[in-house]
């Protein structure tokens, strides 16, 4: 039994996760770091988490690759492959008959036109603009005196979202805090921002083609209150995988593998998948 | 004499201005300032900006004859008599200061404009920036803080610096990351601040060109105050940079003309 794993040292979180070949891709291990100050460790820590989780010493893995901002900084990886492609493979993977991923990450947001085999055809990237990245709602969580996580179950009760003059990560502590002193409710705060976010992240995504079906990918995915705006003015439903969260080093893992030898097929994967439960 | 009051209520702080006028003459005279931080309360900040600048003179509030509001919470104010926008207050304080057409550059808390102005002290045209931090004052603040400087050092500290050193996050949330990783690989806090400086001339100068910019442009807000940008503005965009004293009252200073003006057509 093959073991390959695919680690992506993103810019607020690194994610790990191991797949082995069975007959068909499974994975077997997923582990999850803040990356903090030193990539290089976090990196490893990721590794090593993953693997203690799956049982095996990292000698057993017998290719790694890295992705993400920081992926030149991990010294065991054996290959680098950017986020772009992992992503699109990795979507390709968990939610067959993708063709466009939407990516919300910590620190920037991307869509990907991917095509029939999980290629990049087109992407476009915004990391110039916290806007649309997870930093943008930790702030707005942070204003509302709110954890991350609650902020979206909470914008889903919105009745009549509020309009955000801006979209700035700074200049929407004001925003906020103005409409909490006209006595605007929490839900319609947050429903104006999520929605403000969508609009913004959906205009991006136009850039490059969006065709269905719709992936969306990163840990912003974790969020329902954005899948559920992004749906509004997609005016379509996304797939979003359990591992969503992952799904960069889902695909250096898918990409790790390769490189081991391994050929497959896509409907291979997928009952593969439906077996090893997700989660 | 008229007793006349011009309050800039801006996103950081709020500026009053007590001018008067003689008949005669037509002869403006400042006769006080008064500052205060801006908060939620736009009333509450400009009766302590008010009061700041009535303090120095020895006037009651009730001898203002009138109030002109400017900035970006003059409709909340209740007290005012009239309401003017900040592009043409600065165009107007601008033009008492140094009569003739200008390039003003105005950065503030939360806003960057770059306006234009006749020979008539009128504004001709006029960019700004209020949607994103990264040309803002808010931005050089941030940065402050993850650096633990005051923000009263930053602009001494950035004129200091020998080897700006470049920052290549335009958002001012993305750059904290940056900045961070500079100072863990040992440049220098005035290199990193000039950095950010030279990032702010450089957004200011695609304003500027837009507007028109000619060989002297005039900064005026709270971020003129900060020499370390005057600097910066020099050296990229070429021109000579002329900062007005009390630079950050300028806007102030222009409703309050403005406002002389209202009161003597009402009479």
């Amino acid at each position: 039994m093959r073991i390959a794993a695919g680690v992506d040292v993103g810019s607020t979180q690194t994610k790990a996760v191991l797949l082995q070949e069975n007959g068909g891709f499974k994975i077997i291990a997923r582990a999850l770091t803040q990356t903090g100050a030193n990539v290089q460790k976090a990196a490893e820590n990721a590794f090593e988490e993953c693997c203690r989780a799956a049982g095996i010493p990292t000698s057993d893995v017998g290719f790694v690759v890295g992705t993400g901002y920081g992926r030149y900084k991990i010294t065991f990886g054996n290959a680098q492959m950017t986020e772009i492609s992992c992503h699109a493979r990795g979507a390709q993977f968990l939610c067959p008959g993708t063709r466009t991923v939407i990516d919300m990450g910590g620190q920037d947001s991307k869509a990907i036109s991917v095509g029939p085999s999980g290629e990049v055809l087109d992407f476009m990237m915004n990391d110039k603009c916290a806007a649309g990245t997870g930093r943008f709602l930790a702030n707005a969580a942070d204003v509302m005196g709110l954890s991350l996580d609650e902020i979206g179950p909470i914008s889903l009760q919105c009745k009549r979202p509020v309009k955000m003059a801006t979209v700035c990560t700074v200049f929407v502590e004001s925003d906020i805090l103005s409409y909490l002193s006209q006595g605007k409710k929490a839900e319609d705060i947050l429903g104006g921002v999520h929605l403000a976010i969508a609009k913004r992240t959906v205009s991006l995504a136009r850039r490059v083609a969006v065709e269905p079906l719709i992936t969306m990918t990163g840990g912003v995915a974790n969020n329902i209150g954005m899948v559920r705006a992004l749906e509004e003015v997609l005016g379509q439903k996304l797939q979003i995988s359990p591992d969503a969260h992952y799904m960069g080093a889902v695909g250096a893992a898918i990409f790790a593998m390769e490189k081991l030898g391994q050929s497959f097929e896509s409907g291979i994967w997928r009952d593969a998948y439906a077996t090893s439960g997700g989660h | 004499m008229p007793l006349v009051a011009g309050i800039d209520c801006g996103t950081g702080f709020t500026k009053a201005v007590l001018l008067t006028q003689n008949v005669g003459t037509g002869q403006i005279t400042i006769v006080s300032r008064g500052k205060s931080r801006s908060g939620i309360n736009v009333d509450e900040a400009a009766g302590a900006a008010l009061n700041d600048a009535l303090a120095r003179t020895g006037a009651a509030r009730s001898d203002v004859d009138y109030i002109a509001a400017t900035g970006f919470g003059r409709y909340n104010l209740s007290f005012r008599d009239i309401a003017i926008t900040e592009i043409t207050s600065a165009a107007r304080g601008v033009f008492f200061l140094n009569p003739g057409p200008n390039a003003v550059l105005d950065v503030g808390s939360q806003c960057t404009r770059a306006i234009s102005v006749t020979d008539q002290g009128k504004v001709r045209e006029f960019k700004s920036n209020d949607k994103c931090a990264a040309g803002s004052g808010m931005f050089i603040a941030r940065a402050a803080k993850y650096l633990e400087v005051p923000l009263e050092s930053v602009g001494e500290l950035s004129a200091k610096a020998a080897h700006p050193h470049p920052i290549s996050s335009v958002c001012a949330v993305l750059a904290e990351s940056e900045i961070i990783n500079h100072v863990s690989s040992g440049v220098k806090v005035e290199d990193i601040l000039r950095g950010i400086h030279d990032s702010l001339a450089e957004r200011a100068g695609a304003m500027l060109k837009r507007v028109g910019m000619t060989d002297g442009i005039t900064f005026i807000g709270g971020v003129a105050r900060q020499s370390g940008m005057v600097t910066a503005l020099e050296q990229r965009l070429k021109v000579k940079v002329n900062v007005p004293e009390e630079c950050d009252f300028v806007c102030a200073l222009g409703a309050g003309i403005l406002g002389l003006r209202r009161l003597a057509s009402r009479n």
